[in-house]
């Protein structure tokens, strides 16, 4: 007994099962901090290295003046390598256009779809368009680049041409939102399905008992309640539209300049610029990309800031 | 109601399809010149700008002519096939019949050609391998060394050849030679030897290494072509020491002046010409220098421009 009470073990835990309970919450807690502390040596790694063009003299160039590359309207003025006036301003407003567009045509498709896969569709269809739009999701993007450079590109070429305008070969705004839209479609309609799935069927049947007809309780009803879940699709959705680089490099023309409004006009997003020529460069030029990682993140975390502040004012309402 | 649908579906249909099968108008001389490149770090843009004289634009964008494409060597090619009113470049070896490729200077783009030294877009294949006294140990470097000799020889022109590449002369088999190299007659499968550099001469170098290891006592040749820059880098410059170290490098374009190593490790295996090509629709055959350089400086805006 002496020897018991001398244990620390044994002054800590009362019986067996409260030390397994302390280690296995421990072990939770340590893998929970391993996974959480990756964005933060991602995000330490990324600035050390973006940080490098505007701190050091980069060999001789010239640190890069950090306003104007913000605002600048020209990727790299001068020669690669002897230059240090890189501007992102333009391709800032072009990644945000074109994840604009993207969202507008495959928000409204993604969430009828959700609509029709929840309430509508007969069981086994729902099932079966259920498993399509997981498979869709899982789909690389490199498959949707080659899809985009040979089907998108083909069709808005030809799609130019009935307005009478000569594309470069098709790579455009127009061409980028497409294959955008197409990518992010898998992911709205995922999540918007879960979040209309779990609109309460009370509600429904309230609806339904006042009179009113199976469309209008799912417009007015379900979708309204499940709209929070379904702007969280949206956020997710967003954000893979920003983040998107194989697929987007393959079709939009990687423009050097800009900002490109026009739909058949060539364009370029920060995250295709950052993988252009990134194997075969080195020095300021391969610095300046972690930099323009650095200013995505930064437009990420804002745009994600502000669609969360949207969804809140949206609110929520009865959902399980 | 439901006919009214119809209809509307059907239409919209139609206007799809016919979207997709209105390439067969005649081509338009009067129309603007789209122009493809390569981005700035690659080597094929380096070859193509100093081939046209217009070294300036090698690494500088802002020189091109306005609403100019960026896409890699594939995609320069695959645009081609689509865009009527297009020109690009891509390496001779990527060339086939899915877009036209023009002669440069009167000269026809073939192999020929080029190992005749007539065409005059091409830029060199070279290789370089690690300082002689700083390999691990003598069977590295003896296998290195028989490898670069190998790359010379008619069984290594052969392979350099059917990849699309063209190489330099020689009349020496590996027969001839292979007595000089002592180090192949044993046993080398435990050895491995890194290979990297040029990512446009990985093809050729895996051909390559595939055909010498059984010859040189089955070696493991490692693969790792992550660029031009890293030819040199990775033996004697920079990196030479790091994990990522490579006994052979390759780079597509003149060594510079910052990659100049130490005696006798540096040469020549090959040339790979560059092509201009553009849509099998367009009726200009031939360019030149001066006149792809306007093109790319935007001097000329319209295809009449060149015609004429």
């Amino acid at each position: 007994m002496e020897l018991l009470k001398k244990n620390p073990f044994r002054d800590k835990f009362n019986s067996k099962k409260e030390a397994i309970d302390y280690f296995v919450r421990t072990f939770f807690m340590i893998s929970a901090i391993i996974s959480s502390s990756f964005i933060i040596i991602i995000v330490v790694f990324i600035a050390k290295e973006g940080i490098k063009p505007f701190i050091t003299d980069n060999n001789g160039i010239g640190s890069v003046n950090l306003f104007s590359f913000i605002t600048g309207k020209v990727w790299l003025e001068g020669t690669a390598f002897l230059s240090n006036l890189y501007g992102v301003g333009f391709i800032i407003i072009n990644t945000l256009y074109i994840s604009f567009f993207a969202l507008l045509i495959s928000m409204p498709i993604g969430v009828l779809t959700a609509l029709f896969i929840a309430k509508i569709a007969p069981k086994k269809i729902a099932e079966f368009l259920r498993t399509v739009v997981e498979l869709l999701a899982a789909i690389p993007s490199i498959v949707y680049g080659l899809f985009g450079s040979g089907i998108i590109l083909v069709f808005v070429y030809n799609f130019a041409k009935i307005f009478g305008i000569q594309s470069k070969g098709g790579n455009s705004v127009l061409a980028t939102v497409l294959v955008l839209a197409l990518m992010i479609l898998p992911t709205i309609t995922a999540l918007s399905e879960v979040a209309i799935r779990s609109v309460r069927s009370e509600i429904e049947h309230g609806s339904l008992a006042l009179g009113a007809t199976k469309t209008q309780t799912n417009f007015k009803i379900v979708l309204l309640s499940a709209k929070s879940g379904i702007f969280t699709a949206a956020i997710l959705g967003v954000g893979r539209a920003l983040g998107e680089a194989t697929a987007v490099s393959l079709v939009a023309g990687n423009a050097r300049s800009g900002p490109s409004f026009g739909f058949f006009e060539t364009t370029s997003t920060l995250t295709s610029t950052m993988l252009q020529g990134l194997k075969e460069t080195v020095g300021i030029d391969y610095d300046i990309r972690f930099s323009v990682g650095l200013v995505l993140m930064v437009v990420i975390l804002l745009t994600n800031l502000m669609l969360n502040f949207a969804k809140k004012r949206v609110g929520n309402i009865n959902v399980k | 109601m439901k006919k009214i649908w119809l209809i509307v579906v059907v239409a919209i249909i139609l206007v799809g399809l016919t979207a997709c099968n209105s390439t067969e108008e005649t081509w338009d001389s009067s129309s603007n010149i789209t122009v493809y490149t390569r981005d700035t770090s690659s080597g094929t843009r380096a070859g193509f700008m100093s081939g046209i004289g217009f070294n300036e634009a090698k690494e500088d964008d802002s020189l091109l002519v306005n609403g100019f494409v960026i896409k890699d060597n594939t995609g320069i090619l695959t645009s081609m096939e689509i865009d009527e009113y297009g020109i690009g470049f891509i390496s001779l070896a990527s060339l086939n019949n899915t877009v036209k490729g023009l002669n440069y200077e009167g000269v026809e783009p073939t192999i020929a050609n080029v190992i005749n030294n007539t065409y005059g877009l091409k830029r060199p294949f070279n290789y370089v391998i690690r300082s002689l006294d700083d390999f691990e140990n003598e069977t590295e470097k003896g296998i290195t060394l028989a490898f670069i000799a190998f790359l010379g020889t008619t069984d290594g022109l052969d392979i350099i050849m059917n990849k699309g590449a063209i190489p330099l002369d020689s009349t020496q088999t590996w027969d001839d030679i292979k007595n000089e190299y002592a180090v192949c007659n044993q046993d080398n499968s435990n050895t491995t030897i890194k290979i990297g550099g040029s990512d446009s001469i990985e093809k050729i170098a895996l051909a390559l290494t595939e055909a010498f290891a059984p010859k040189c006592g089955d070696f493991i040749p490692e693969h790792d072509h992550t660029g031009s820059s890293d030819g040199f880098k990775r033996t004697q410059g920079s990196e030479k020491d790091s994990d990522n170290y490579k006994h052979i490098g390759f780079a597509s374009r003149p060594f510079k002046d910052s990659e100049q190593g130490s005696v006798d490790t540096q040469g020549q295996l090959a040339w790979d010409a560059i092509v201009v090509i553009v849509h099998l629709s367009n009726q200009l055959n031939n360019v030149s220098a001066e006149e792809l350089k306007k093109i790319y400086n935007g001097e000329f805006l319209i295809w009449n421009d060149v015609l004429d």
